[in-house]
């Protein structure tokens, strides 16, 4: 009927065997993204001046972003918007193609457009981040076990912890947003795919292009600022700094483009009958999680835009000299810092609390106590940003009332706390590893929880403030808590991800090094910041030793137990007991689909009649 | 499942209670729980009493008041949530196979409302407790007492320096005279630093051309430590000196040793 109807219909349609798109993978990426790269320098660098400061962080910028343009070129992310651009799109055989179905492990090294595979590869990402930043973490507490030692320079030490930091902070924010919600959450909803295929490849493949950018940190001379990377001392430092600004650029454009498509997937594509009320419970914490995301990270793209300025057109936002202030940053750093904390946290609770009616046999306890702590959590968290900023001076009789809203944060913290211990009465858990997580979680978040309240209590956080006990506390929650939600999942979910399951005793006794030797490692930094000893210092006065000595112990602990893991998932991909298709006789829609799963996931759509959580012999 | 369906499995109001308070559920988590309140609570009097710096004013007192009194209100917190943590893990399933279905509990309307209001309680404790101690401390108000001893504190990329304005001193260790209230005023010349007298119990940032202030008075003679808390470049973990509190004779002693001339 219309012309463009006609127009495509005369097409002869070409074939895919032949297409563009089937050549590309991540190799070609590889190779267009240096060429860019390499070009981009070269250019620029004959025009501008490399010797001077401003012009040479404007070169180093201009690479960095031209090499994630050409590796997504290479890779084949732009193909469809340029379709688009002149009035087409990919055929239904290239569409196919991208889906990946029947390409075996190829796919996982090109632009896949399903959820399944996407999940994989974050599942692997975020592997590789914690591996890298758990080895600097094991040669800051080699440096840290005896003072006085000069195992390292301290401009490599202040490198480590700055790059230590926010290669966890990355690995952290996708460690379950990324593998289970993009694996396990639309199966879980009834969903075919995710509602936008192709953001979902562009959001892992964004953010594998600013890992390359950050490790060129190292050999730029490393970062001096910590992960929080306050001005003015970022303006100070070396061009090492534009990995940072630019690594968190372009992290921050692939959380928006994955935080919109898991929103929108969770809004639109749940199964008929999957009404709100009816919604797994990780689902709503990990789509909470991300949309609270959406929001907050914003701010640090414009907090690292404005460093850029300052460092490479020599404008003045945070200087204090001409007018700026470094607090402006120090406020776009926390506003989007401290929902942060909670964009890590929520979807490791809410995997707890998806794994705990499993293991306990019962339903969920008060369902709506755990949306509305999450709720209030979300609600709370974007209030809360300046109890960092206590001892700035920025504003002190603005501390009162920051410090009223971090206190009140408790009371929805305190629902999740409900929600699992409701579950847990009267139940007889069973204690396999992702239960055993469970324990954990309440301890840890029990400690993590309690330290916070004596840091966000003005008058106790001016000695605490910017000390070890800060350090061990924010570790309490977001490893003893988040991360330990993630392992269970991966614990929880693996069988579903790979169709075997995780070694059984390896994951046990995984479990018991890492959760010891964080016991061991965060009770000696409590100590040691108690003590008096201020957080990032390469050196310590004699009177630190022993609370060091304790925490270094803990830490290589911890490093055995988590190789002990990475040997346990290599080792059960392949070799694992063959996975039921239920293995914990769970309820959630994921647990229906056999494995490998179907490309489509379900082959009739599924009817949701009632929540996940009929566990439970009537009261009698 | 129709409403019609549901109506014989339901469990009487009575049976459903006597289900969810169990008895032996229920003496279980409360003697685990009372147990870990007292260790919580003797912990609190005891860890950081132990572990903190001598005390040498009433900031730093206020300070480890604090400590201990949030670990006594945390202390019934952590009692509810181990005691039923530690009676379940002992009450485990062991075995291969998954364990039968527990109770259908899906919600308890008076647990929820109890527990909501209790930890807003406990939370509004802590608040008010917490914002009588700000209201107390030096940095909310610093209160400038007439007689204070005005001191110049700057940080540079890595020392302190500090500057006795009336006295015509400056020096880079802080010598403080005995109770005496003592008004530091904290710049930067770079990057920011945080001024932190650590067992004084007061720490501010420095930062460039926005001047901060705090104010605190010794009360205990000895040496103490300054150090800078905010990371601040290359050598930060050296940025740190020390400073004495001495007697008001002494310190004017050292005042004119060092070339100024005595209050």
């Amino acid at each position: 009927m219309t012309t463009l109807d006609q127009h495509v219909g005369t097409r002869p349609i070409p074939n895919p065997k032949k297409s563009l798109i089937t050549k590309l993978n991540a190799g070609t990426g590889l190779i267009v993204g240096i060429i860019f790269a390499l070009l981009t320098y070269r250019g620029l660098s004959t025009v501008l001046d490399i010797s001077i400061y401003e012009l040479n962080n404007r070169v180093l910028l201009a690479t960095m972003f031209m090499w994630s343009i050409g590796f997504l070129a290479g890779i084949g992310a732009f193909i469809g918007p340029i379709r688009w651009l002149i009035g087409e799109d990919l055929t239904a055989e290239e569409q196919l193609y991208l889906a990946g179905d029947g390409q075996g492990i190829k796919r996982y090294f090109k632009y896949c457009t399903d959820h399944k595979v996407v999940g994989i590869q974050y599942l692997w990402g975020v592997i590789v981040l914690l591996a890298v930043g758990g080895a600097m973490a094991m040669m800051i507490r080699t440096d840290l076990a005896n003072p006085g030692g000069h195992f390292i320079t301290p401009s490599v030490y202040n490198s480590l912890v700055g790059l230590h930091g926010i290669t966890m902070i990355i690995a952290l924010i996708i460690v379950a947003t990324g593998p289970f919600g993009n694996y396990i959450m639309p199966i879980m909803i009834g969903a075919a795919d995710m509602a936008f295929p192709r953001l979902n490849a562009l959001s892992w493949w964004v953010l594998f292009t600013a890992i390359p950018v950050l490790c060129s940190a190292w050999f730029l001379g490393g970062i001096p600022t910590g992960w929080t990377a306050y001005a003015p001392l970022s303006v100070q430092a070396g061009p090492g700094m534009n990995a940072f600004i630019a690594a968190i650029i372009i992290f921050a454009i692939s959380t928006a483009v994955s935080g919109a498509n898991i929103t929108a997937t969770v809004i639109t594509m749940r199964a008929k009958g999957m009404t709100w009320n009816r919604v797994p419970i990780f689902v709503v914490g990990a789509t909470l999680s991300v949309a609270m995301a959406i929001p907050a990270f914003p701010t640090f793209m414009l907090a690292m835009i404005m460093t850029a300025m300052d460092r490479s057109f020599l404008t003045g936002f945070f200087d204090a000299n001409v007018g700026g202030t470094g607090w402006l940053y120090a406020h776009l750093f926390w506003i989007m810092g401290h929902p942060e904390v909670y964009v890590i946290l929520l979807p490791g609770v809410a995997i707890l609390m998806e794994i705990v009616p499993v293991f306990v046999r019962k339903p969920l306890f008060s369902y709506t106590s755990a949306i509305v702590g999450f709720a209030g959590i979300v609600g709370l968290s974007f209030l809360v940003w300046a109890h960092h900023m206590y001892m700035t001076g920025w504003m002190p009789m603005l501390n009162g009332p920051f410090m009223v809203t971090t206190e009140m944060i408790s009371v929805p913290t305190g629902l999740i706390f409900l929600v699992i211990l409701g579950t847990l009465w009267n139940g007889k858990p069973w204690l396999k590893v992702p239960m055993l997580a469970v324990y954990a979680f309440l301890w840890n978040m029990l400690v993590g929880g309690i330290t916070g309240l004596y840091l966000s209590d003005v008058p106790a956080d001016m000695y605490l403030h910017g000390s070890m006990y800060v350090t061990a506390h924010f570790h309490y929650t977001l490893m003893g808590a988040a991360l330990t939600g993630a392992v269970a999942g991966l614990s929880y979910w693996y069988p579903k991800m790979t169709g075997h399951m995780l070694h059984e005793r390896a994951s046990y006794i995984s479990f018991w090094l890492v959760q010891i030797g964080f016991q061991v490692l965060y009770l000696g930094m409590f100590i040691a910041g108690a003590e008096g000893q201020p957080r990032r210092v390469v050196d310590y006065a004699e009177q630190f030793a022993t609370s060091n000595k304790i925490s270094t112990m803990g830490a290589y602990t911890i490093g055995i137990g988590f190789i002990v893991l990475l040997w346990a998932v290599i080792h059960s991909w392949r070799h694992g007991k063959i996975a039921p298709m239920n293995p914990w006789g769970a309820k959630t829609l994921e647990w229906t689909v056999p494995y490998p799963v179907p490309l489509v996931n379900f082959d009739t759509p599924p009817v949701v009649t009632s929540d996940p959580y009929g566990y439970g012999r009537s009261a009698k | 499942m129709s409403e019609h369906d549901s109506v014989d499995l339901k469990p009487t109001p009575g049976d459903r209670l006597a289900n969810f308070y169990k008895r032996s559920d229920v003496i279980q988590s409360t003697i685990f729980g009372v147990i870990v309140t007292g260790i919580f609570v003797i912990l609190g009097g005891k860890f950081y009493t132990k572990w903190m710096p001598t005390v040498m004013s009433t900031d730093m007192k206020a300070i480890e008041r604090l400590m201990v009194v949030f670990t006594w209100i945390a202390a019934p917190v952590c009692g509810v949530v181990l005691g039923v943590a530690l009676y379940t893990f002992l009450n485990r399933h062991s075995g291969d196979t998954q364990p039968p279905d527990g109770p259908a509990t899906r919600t308890n309307g008076p647990i929820v409302l109890l527990w909501s209001v209790v930890t807003s309680l406990l939370a509004l404790t802590a608040v008010i407790y917490g914002i009588t101690e700000l209201n107390s401390s030096s940095i909310a108000s610093a209160k400038n007492a007439e007689d204070a001893m005005v001191v110049n504190v700057t940080g540079s990329q890595w020392v302190w320096t500090f500057e006795y304005p009336k006295l015509g001193v400056s020096s880079h260790v802080l010598m403080l005279p005995l109770n005496h209230p003592v008004t530091f005023h904290i710049n930067s010349v770079d990057v920011n630093h945080s001024f932190w007298p650590v067992q004084l119990g007061v720490k501010v940032d420095a930062n460039k051309l926005a001047e901060t202030i705090a104010e605190t008075t010794p009360n205990k003679l000895g040496e103490f430590d300054v150090k800078c808390a905010e990371l601040c470049g290359l050598y930060h973990a050296y940025m740190e000196t020390t400073g004495e509190v001495m007697t008001v004779d002494d310190f004017n002693s050292w005042v004119v040793a060092q070339g100024g001339h005595s209050a």
